[in-house]
């Protein structure tokens, strides 16, 4: 086990990172019967309590569905994501941060192509008489989603005006309903590749094809939720990232897929067909609407032999959401931030897919940070998500909330809260106007610079740095210590 | 006794889609009702899938579909 980033860099599927995780202790077997309702749903809650250090649960006797696997919380705490990124148990969030941000267009992607009979994914193929519900384990992911849900699909599809553009091949994460037994709604907006897709097919009546990915290798599901811009690869970006290659094949119908996923549904849009789709459990901790989605026709399925389904709780956080995206949704609005400003020190975008932002910066002249704040709602992220703004100095860690609340605490004057009212929103914020529309908020707790009066505060200086982060790990593991 | 009334807007005539087993044996049953699409599975709590117990917040009015907007439109 010292030897983490040279393991990290050899996982390449979902059964490589689950053994890693077991043999660091944060993957578990539930082998109790369970019924699908309202058992999975609570386990899976009961392990999120625990953002640091909740194991990924694997069931293997869930009422009904014997001999079939479910795995939930693969990346539901920051002890797991370390591991991912060939880090050690109790890295630190921030340390976490930048070691992401660090890797940032830093690597070469390496991608190779397994021949489709040697795939793994393609050891067990279903033509006909498909019947997902036989294939997959799904449960109730929220007591009043209108259907089974999964909730943890890389959903790979090419363009459907330029199909030979490697580049211009989307990998996502959409929800997907099951409709029946070979058929599912997806949920998307315009602005998503996917949706952008779905509109260009139903305008040119051209067929859109797809291949739901379930059960990958850990870094893609981390990467595909990441916005990157519409002519890059996931997949060249997923390995680079992860600093390791990616092993691709072809689905049944010709998209480039993950040669080691557990499961693939191969599947055809119907063309301007919506169907009844939600509610459903979001993000925000509420749920969304029923609303008339697009709906797909099963084609396929290609799976492994004794497939394990992963799926993911989302709702009211903590959640395995936050953990999975909450430090891919920061790290790129700090390297866009950087771009143009680089006192910008770090950006902690965790909260509810960055609704609430954190931004540290070293101020440059008085009232700086807010200039920063506005860039910020200017970034691809920020102009639908970056609700809520709390913009400290570079000498508050913006991802240990007691320093953020002394900032607020010691250094904002009442009008530095800067409202805009009437921007765009998420439309799934509770909080919205309308749908789609509502308010930002600024507060900058940063101190102040000349020529604003700065008082007479003198700060005083505990130490800090990498001796005190050392020392601090040191106590608790002598405190763990002394138990055993 | 799986009734095939559906739990979120009342119409009746719901379709089984899947039927868990163990040792042999139904153990529950995947309904789906093709008015509203609610899917459930008659082992869930009543709270969820009994029109008697269920919230109301979260009805579908079976007699007026065309109110939920659709998404994508070119």
């Amino acid at each position: 086990m010292n030897d983490l980033p040279n393991r990290a860099r050899s996982i390449s599927s979902l059964r490589d990172f689950l053994e890693l995780l077991e043999d660091s202790g944060q993957a578990i077997t539930w082998s109790d019967p369970v019924m699908p309702e309202p058992g999975v749903r609570n386990i899976a809650v009961a392990a999120s309590r625990d953002a640091n250090g909740a194991p990924a649960i694997v069931f293997d006797n869930i009422t009904g569905y014997p001999g079939k696997r479910l795995a939930v919380g693969v990346h539901g705490s920051w002890d797991n994501i370390a591991l991912l990124l060939g880090r050690p148990k109790g890295t630190t969030i921030r340390e976490l941060f930048f070691e992401i941000a660090g890797r940032w267009g830093d690597q070469e992607a390496q991608i190779s192509y397994v021949p489709e009979a040697q795939a793994p994914v393609h050891e067990c193929r279903l033509e006909q008489d498909i019947n997902l519900y036989d294939i997959l384990p799904v449960y109730r992911i929220n007591e009043y989603d209108g259907g089974f849900y999964i909730g943890k699909a890389s959903v790979a599809s090419r363009d459907p005006l330029d199909p030979d553009n490697f580049g211009k091949q989307n990998v996502g994460i959409y929800r997907l309903q099951i409709q029946g037994p070979d058929s599912f709604t997806l949920m998307t907006i315009p602005a998503h590749d996917m949706g952008r897709q779905i509109l260009a097919a139903e305008r040119e009546k051209v067929p859109l094809k797809i291949a739901v990915m379930l059960g990958n290798h850990p870094g893609l599901a981390v990467f595909a939720a990441t916005p990157i811009g519409y002519e890059e690869s996931e997949y060249s970006y997923a390995s680079a990232m992860m600093g390791a290659p990616i092993r691709l094949t072809k689905s049944g119908n010709g998209i480039d897929i993950l040669a080691d996923s557990e499961i693939v549904i191969e599947a055809e849009l119907q063309l301007g067909e919506r169907e009844l789709e939600g509610p459903f459990g979001e993000f925000p901790g509420s749920y969304s609407g029923v609303r008339k989605a697009p709906i797909f026709k099963v084609t396929a399925v290609s799976h492994r032999r004794d497939p394990i389904f992963e799926n993911i709780y989302i709702g009211r956080g903590w959640t395995e959401h936050d953990t999975l995206i909450g430090l891919h949704t920061s790290a790129p609005i700090y390297a866009q931030l950087r771009q143009s400003f680089p006192e910008v020190t770090a950006v902690n975008a965790l909260y509810q897919h960055g609704l609430t932002g954190i931004i540290s910066v070293k101020n440059r002249m008085a009232g700086f940070a807010k200039t920063v704040a506005l860039r910020a709602l200017s970034t691809p992220h920020g102009v639908m998500y970056l609700k809520n703004l709390i913009m400290v100095d570079a000498d508050v860690d913006p991802f240990d909330l007691n320093q953020v609340m002394w900032a607020l605490s010691t250094r904002t004057r009442a009008d530095d809260v800067i409202v805009l009212p009437n921007m765009p929103a998420v439309p799934i914020d509770p909080s919205a106007v309308v749908p789609g529309k509502g308010h930002r908020l600024i507060i900058d707790a940063t101190s102040y610079l000349p020529p604003d009066p700065v008082g007479e505060a003198h700060l005083v200086t505990p130490p800090t740095g990498d001796e005190i982060d050392a020392l601090s790990k040191r106590i608790r593991e002598m405190q763990l210590g002394a138990l055993s | 006794m799986t009734t095939t009334v559906c739990g979120r807007c009342k119409s009746s005539g719901a379709v089984t889609d899947y039927q868990g087993r163990q040792d042999g044996a139904v153990v529950w049953t995947i309904l789906r009702c093709p008015t509203c699409n609610f899917s459930w599975r008659d082992s869930e709590p009543a709270r969820a899938i009994d029109p008697a117990a269920r919230s109301a917040d979260f009805a579908v009015d079976a007699g007026d579909l065309q109110r939920y907007p659709k998404i994508l439109q070119q």
